[in-house]
């Protein structure tokens, strides 16, 4: 665990280990894994959540310098999804990894649509670029409908006020022109 | 000696007073400042009925709301006193009024005081025409205090910043176009970084970007506070540059208004 660096927070392993493929150079095919801290995830319109994926070595090498990215997609079809939208901070250069160790990420993510959205985080080598890359087990997220903002009632005050300095510049005009 | 002082300084404040008087009188009873409230009412109503409706614009929290709303009245209201301030002493050169106005027993400095209250009370009434929408969108939240505060704060010293730089434009400008031309471009250049993508805002000469240019640093603050709820002290460093903006313009603007306001064209008359 001492080999364990955090980016934003330190987790522990989870016990499952989705395995893919290899990422750079020193590890071979099913050494590295990503873990996903959380596989379905609840939350509203507007709300932040975090969370967190572990990429570990299990090779006898040190890894390439890896880079994690995290996806965004909608599980409906015809939902536009842009991922800059959820998260501002999507790709991580997180490094080498020595034999043994492992790097825990925190994504921070931003609720932008509502309806069924998959997450997912693919890890990939900096160099050695033919090889897949590893990615880890689906987050799936359910975003329910939420409105904070009660529209209805601003309609007489986005009208009222304009209204009342019109009436009030509308009367000095005409107090000036009879005076 | 003291008394001379205290005088002096009594004859100096009836000084301002009266111009700015005057100032606050053509600038409110003949019209103008009630259409540009009026014209500034109907951008925030705009703004805020689109916040308040449109969820697809991703303002999807009362506190972006509150504080897109807030960054929206202070630019447009700092920028209601820069017009105003860049007619001020061009403006009268333009309309032949400059020298009446000089030949009256009150000194220049004073002239320009007046002037910049006059000026600055746009960005009052625009403040105040902004108190209700902020109250409507951020209420339930306890964020409508914070908001009122903070607007007050970052508003005015950008606006006495845009104001004295407005007024330090139209004691040298030949005509009043070119007050108001060179006033526009200036406060086009003090938004530009706004509008950067935000991975250019990252790294050390982004953030020097923000910290350095009064516009964007006091808008930062007040987004730290409203939307990300610090405290008032955490991000207090961001208000470095608008304070020292709002200082250092205006004493050039006394010093300009006392030293350099002439009857012909370009100060040099």
């Amino acid at each position: 665990m001492s080999m364990c660096r955090a980016f934003g927070a330190t987790l522990a392993v989870p016990s499952v280990a989705l395995v893919l493929a290899a990422a750079g150079a020193g590890a071979t095919a099913s050494e590295i894994s990503v873990n996903v801290d959380r596989s379905q995830i609840r939350t509203q319109l507007g709300h932040t959540f975090v969370f967190r994926t572990t990429v570990a070595n299990h090779a006898s090498s040190t890894t390439g310098s890896l880079i994690a990215h995290l996806n965004v997609l909608s599980l409906r079809e015809g939902v536009e999804v842009d991922p800059e939208d959820w998260s501002t901070h999507r790709t991580r250069y997180i490094g080498t990894i020595p034999a043994g160790g492992s790097r825990t990420i925190t994504w921070k993510v931003h609720a932008i649509n509502t309806g069924r959205i998959a997450l997912y985080v693919a890890v990939l080598p900096q160099a050695g670029l033919t090889r897949p890359p590893t990615t880890g087990r689906t987050v799936q997220l359910v975003v329910a409908e939420r409105n904070t903002l009660n529209s209805g009632g601003i309609l007489p005050l986005v009208l009222g006020i304009p209204s009342l300095l019109g009436l009030i510049a509308g009367g000095l005009q005409l107090a000036r022109r009879r005076r | 000696m003291a008394a001379s002082a205290r005088t002096m300084s009594k004859r100096h404040r009836r000084g301002w007073a009266i111009v700015g008087e005057q100032e606050l009188r053509d600038l409110w009873l003949g019209g103008r400042g009630l259409l540009l409230a009026l014209a500034f009412s109907v951008l925030v109503s705009v703004i805020a009925y689109l916040t308040a409706t449109n969820q697809a614009l991703n303002f999807l929290e009362q506190r972006e709301s509150v504080n897109l709303t807030l960054q929206v009245a202070i630019a447009m209201g700092s920028l209601l006193a820069l017009l105003a301030a860049a007619d001020a002493v061009s403006g009268e050169r333009e309309r032949s009024t400059l020298e009446s106005l000089l030949l009256t027993p009150v000194s220049r400095l004073d002239l320009t005081g007046g002037k910049l209250v006059a000026a600055l009370s746009l960005w009052l009434a625009a403040f105040v025409i902004t108190i209700p929408y902020v109250w409507f969108l951020g209420r339930g939240i306890d964020l409508v205090a914070d908001a009122v505060i903070t607007g007050v704060v970052v508003g005015t010293l950008l606006a006495v910043f845009l104001a004295s730089l407005g007024i330090v434009i139209s004691i040298f400008a030949n005509s009043n176009r070119v007050s108001l031309s060179v006033s526009l471009f200036l406060l086009l250049a003090i938004f530009a970084p706004t509008q950067l993508p935000s991975s250019a805002q990252k790294g050390w000469a982004g953030e020097l970007l923000l910290r350095v240019n009064p516009l964007t640093a006091g808008e930062h603050y007040a987004g730290k506070i409203l939307v990300n709820g610090h405290s008032w002290s955490e991000d207090i460093s961001w208000l470095i540059s608008p304070i020292v903006a709002a200082a250092v313009f205006s004493a050039i603007a006394a010093i300009v208004g006392a030293r350099c306001i002439r009857l012909g064209r370009g100060a040099t008359e």
